[in-house]
């Protein structure tokens, strides 16, 4: 509320103005005598405020950098920026106001006549146009302030639009038992009576606070709803919030936006909607000094004319659109059957030119403000966004409901209920209506219902308002459009030019396609449309309402979702940190990339020992009489042989044959599986693996994914046996637990699973145990082995490791084109198996023969081609590298590369690009480290 | 999209807890002779791409991980039926 003793100052443009706290910043500015506010986009016309509900484009300003705020929304604060747009020098001088006076060489679409030849110019033309026409720009150094997230809602009943319809849907739906939402774009509930005291209903305050104190009501004013999705999904903006609500059934209750007159220099300050004056007068404490016309055609008109009188206003006249109104009305000329002309004025409006609908009888009336009550064009963008069905009503002259979309009510103004005690009724009705679609089994609730719509049926829509534009002379300026600055003559002069039909009207003229949507232009642009074609409204139609309904900052649609971006942690994360290790993503997962150097890392695993954490990796369990079955399916390679305590390498193919994955299959009973997949693929493997069960039920196969359940890590190097040894009373001996042994023993006092496989090629031990007890094991075993001097290992020592023994990544080495024959693992598909996933793709790609293969390979020389280098045959694009290292154990860079199978045998010379030159590389099949695997099996 | 599905296990959850598997279609077994290199290509790469309603495979990934066999109208999103495999249907993957 207004207290004069708590002044706010703020700056505007450099100049300091004293604000009332409660006002918002046009407000203050208004009060200040400050009416020009911004330039317009086109024609640098000035402009006032106009609207005051945050919907034109009038009030567009920087506000501590952030640019286009609606300032006639934006509550004053002490201290802010507020900077002026489109402008230079300035709002009250701009130079490129003279642009206004050039408007004949700017007609409609002149961009695309005048700029489109020679071509090479347009480029040129845009940087220019850009820079002359357009709104706030925005300030890249300063960066956004604040954080954008995003919220998860859901419930059974949403109103859209707290104005009198919707306050009294949200309480009968909550009477009802159902949990609500009600959202206003507005900083407070009540709609249009909040501003309008002849209209507002002494229950008003009551029914506003029964709503915000009801637990099963909940409130969000200042947000609006910008697009309503599938199955009632709403995107709502409340300030640096993205509010996703799921409601159940949607009510809209978002009545209408008042309309603008057309006639011309309509756009000057000074003109105002009815609405905005009322606004002005009820919630900012400003008069309208100096006299005022109001036009109108309906009995807000009068209402406002009398509020106007009441706060100090001196009405000149009223000018009545409808013929053989009363010629006066508590002293105030009133001027029936004639409409406004045009507004005169520099900078702001100093008299209006009154005359007949036929343009005849002209008369010029001096005053400060124009004042129009036009009627309301309904807010029904969601209605449309939903899928119901509207259409053009002649006798209240606005879209209504034919058929409603599933789930889906509507109530109030938007429906042409302007008159209270209708919307108050039909917003229970559409309230009793989605409870009764939500509890069909209740039968009072359709009674109530029932009963309510017969009320209803008995009231006729409210009062046609029927705004006249009227065709008078052709060359001014008529604005249709103040976001775009479109003219009554541009959209004719468009339909001549053969964009007749609203869309391509729209899209051509780009009109309702500035900030504000549609909502100040789409009831004068359809019907000047309708006029120029000789069509009726309804047959001019509509155009599409897409979200977003509002312009949105971008920083909310990229807003954080934190819930939904999962970050994993191994049981021995902390100790990684508290060990110096620098960490890496791996799919969701966090891992040790290196810890010391890799050199050191790699030093240690060939020649001592090294420790990785290797509990990224997928996990799966499988038990069951068809397990076999089942394995002998998904895998190209053989598990009915595979012996109870023994592993196996596998790849897993599909039916096109394509490498998906690669991981151990371990039988640690006869009927129990534990596999591993690769970190990346987890999720995708264990949805592979059911995919293929879930057509086939018949089969006993159970599975459990087991990834986070299990710690694991990889103890390997020529000392693993003997640091191990210390922890366990299990027998290691190669005879006990020999190379590709999966055996259960306790290592640390924990049972675990004790993989023998060698990735990194030496001795190694992958060990399984209960992540619970992971980081107390791992201690253990870095404990164990400070004799030995055991060192952790982080991925780049690991990935080192493997090149050198030729191990692939699947989808670091493999892509969507590989298959196993070609990535060198033909001994794996075992086409005597009857069939399993891949067979038949596999059997068509033996009998063809491989195209490419991925081989390994060394250079001699101190090159190391960066992945992915080419490989270049015959002159040609040949293949890629994929992996590549400089390996100690060869000394030289050796790695993984695509060769067409012509070059892929042994000691076949490959050029690969590297840094504009060709180096060759020579193809080798042996790994590059212990070819014979003798440390591996010691 | 924005619909839900009714996962048998879960109820209704929003689409982007699911993963879609494509169509449900029979698969050839890849030993019989009797299908030919063209129908087995037609099976691994050409998809039906109903204009209408469809019966399709869907994951509940971020949940109870089932995989279930969705009515769906490929035109309006509306999914009119949800229920698990049952044998002697066409078996995907």
């Amino acid at each position: 509320m207004a207290d004069s003793e708590q002044a706010i100052e703020f700056e505007f443009d450099g100049k300091i103005i004293r604000a009332k706290a409660g006002q918002s910043l046009a407000g203050a500015l208004h009060a200040a005598g400050e009416h020009i506010v911004s330039r317009s986009f086109k024609y640098h016309r000035p402009r006032g405020l106009f609207c005051c509900t945050g919907r034109c484009p009038n009030c567009l300003c920087t506000v501590d950098g952030t640019p286009n705020v609606r300032i006639c929304t934006a509550p004053a604060e002490a201290g802010l920026v507020v900077k002026t747009q489109n402008a230079w020098p300035s709002v009250k001088f701009d130079i490129l106001s003279i642009f206004d006076r050039f408007h004949r060489f700017m007609p409609v679409g002149f961009y695309y006549k005048m700029m489109y030849k020679p071509r090479w110019m347009w480029p040129i033309w845009e940087k220019v146009i850009r820079r002359i026409a357009g709104l706030g720009s925005v300030d890249h150094k300063r960066g956004a302030e604040g954080t954008y997230d995003k919220v998860n809602q859901f419930c059974d009943v949403a109103v859209v639009g707290g104005g009198w319809a919707g306050l009294h849907a949200a309480v009968e739906a909550a009477r009802a038992g159902l949990s609500v939402t009600i959202i206003d774009d507005q900083p407070d509930l009540g709609g249009h009576l909040r501003c309008d005291p002849d209209l507002a209903d002494p229950r008003l305050p009551d029914i506003i606070q029964s709503v915000r104190e009801n637990p099963a009501i909940q409130v969000w004013t200042s947000a609006t709803v910008f697009g309503c999705y599938e199955e009632n999904y709403l995107g709502i903006q409340l300030g640096k919030r993205m509010i996703r609500l799921r409601a159940r059934e949607v009510i809209i209750s978002t009545g209408g936006w008042e309309r603008p007159l057309v006639f011309e220099n309509n756009d000057l300050p000074g003109v105002l909607l009815a609405s905005a004056a009322q606004r002005l007068l009820a919630l900012e404490h400003c008069r309208l000094d100096g006299s005022a016309v109001v036009v109108t055609d309906n009995a807000q008109g009068y209402r406002v004319a009398r509020q106007l009188a009441a706060a100090g206003t001196k009405v000149a006249a009223i000018v009545d659109i409808r013929a053989n109104q009363p010629a006066t009305e508590t002293g105030v000329e009133i001027l029936s059957g004639r409409t406004l002309l045009a507004a005169n004025g520099y900078g702001h409006v100093d008299s209006v030119v009154v005359g007949d609908l036929a343009g005849k009888s002209q008369r010029t009336i001096s005053c400060r403000w124009i004042i129009e009550a036009v009627g309301f064009t309904p807010a029904n963008a969601l209605l449309y966004q939903n899928g119901c069905k509207l259409q053009y009503d002649e006798a209240c002259d606005q879209a209504v409901v034919k058929t409603y979309a599933r789930a889906t009510h509507s109530a109030g103004a938007v429906n042409g209920r302007h008159e209270p005690e209708a919307a108050a009724l039909e917003g229970r009705f559409a309230a009793l209506s989605a409870a009764v679609a939500l509890r069909p089994q209740d039968s009072g609730l359709a009674a109530g219902r029932d009963e309510l719509k017969s009320q209803l049926d008995a009231l006729p829509l409210g009062a046609a308002p029927c705004a006249h534009y009227v065709s008078g002379s052709s060359a001014k300026k008529k604005f249709v459009c103040i976001c775009e600055d479109v003219t009554e003559k541009d959209l004719c002069d468009a339909i001549v030019e053969g964009y007749s039909n609203i869309e391509t009207l729209k899209r051509y003229s780009t009109v309702s396609m500035g900030p504000c949507q549609g909502k100040m232009c789409q009831s004068a642009s359809i019907a000047i449309c309708a006029r120029e074609n000789k069509q009726t409204i309804g047959e001019t139609g509509v155009t599409t309402a897409r979200p977003p309904e509002i312009p949105l900052p971008l920083g909310l649609l990229a807003g954080r979702a934190l819930h939904f971006s999962l970050v994993r942690r191994t049981a021995m994360h902390d100790w990684h940190l508290r060990h110096g290790a620098m960490m890496m993503d791996a799919g969701n997962w966090k891992r040790p990339q290196v810890y010391s150097t890799p050199e050191e890392e790699y030093d240690a695993v060939r020649n001592r020992a090294g420790l990785i954490d290797v509990s990224t990796l997928g996990k799966i369990e499988l038990r069951g009489r068809d397990v076999v079955q089942f394995l002998e399916f998904i895998y190209p390679n053989r598990f009915a042989n595979l012996q109870v305590g023994r592993v196996r390498y596998g790849v897993i193919c599909d039916d096109a044959g394509i490498l998906l994955d690669d991981g151990t299959i371990a039988r640690l009973e006869d009927q129990r599986f534990f596999l591993t997949t690769t970190t990346g693929n987890a999720d995708a493997i264990d949805s592979w693996f059911r995919s293929w069960l879930a057509g086939r039920p018949h089969l006993d196969v159970q599975l459990t994914n087991v990834s986070g359940s299990y710690a694991a890590m990889n103890l390997a190097g020529p000392r693993a046996r003997e640091i191990l040894k210390k922890l366990t009373d299990a027998d290691l001996s190669t005879s006990n637990v020999p190379y590709l042994a999966a055996k259960q023993f306790t290592v640390a006092g924990v049972s675990g699973i004790i993989l023998r496989i060698g990735f990194v090629g030496e001795l190694g031990y992958e060990i399984h145990v209960p992540s619970q007890f992971g980081l107390a094991v791992w201690e253990a075993i870095i404990e164990a082995g400070k004799e030995f001097s055991l060192v952790p290992c982080g991925v780049d020592a690991q990935r080192l490791l493997r090149l050198e023994k030729k191990h692939l990544l699947p989808g670091v080495d493999t892509d969507a084109l590989s298959n196993p024959l070609e990535a060198d693992l033909p001994w794996i598909v075992k086409l005597d198996k009857p069939d399993f996933v891949g067979r038949r793709s596999l059997a068509q790609a033996t009998a063809r023969g491989p195209r490419n293969r991925l081989v390994g390979f060394r250079i001699a020389g101190g090159q190391i081609p960066e992945p992915p280098a080419l490989v270049i045959h015959n002159g040609k694009l040949g293949g890629r590298v994929t992996s590549c290292a400089y390996s100690p154990a060869a000394g030289c860079a050796v790695g993984l590369a695509w060769v067409p199978s012509e070059l892929s045998r042994n000691g076949d010379r490959i050029e690969i690009h590297v840094d504009g030159h060709v180096v060759t590389a020579i193809v080798q099949d042996e790994p590059f480290y212990d070819p014979t695997g003798e440390k591996l099996k010691s | 999209m924005s619909f839900q599905l009714d996962c048998p296990n879960c109820g209704a959850r929003p689409v982007w807890e699911f993963h879609y598997g494509g169509a449900s279609r029979k698969r050839p077994e890849a030993t019989d002779q009797a299908v030919t290199d063209r129908q087995w290509a037609e099976y691994l790469y050409n998809r039906p791409n109903i204009c209408g309603e469809e019966t399709e495979w869907w994951y509940h990934r971020s949940a109870c991980k089932l995989w279930f066999l969705a009515r769906r109208d490929t035109r309006t999103n509306q999914v009119l039926e949800t229920r698990p495999f049952v044998p002697q249907e066409a078996a995907g993957g």
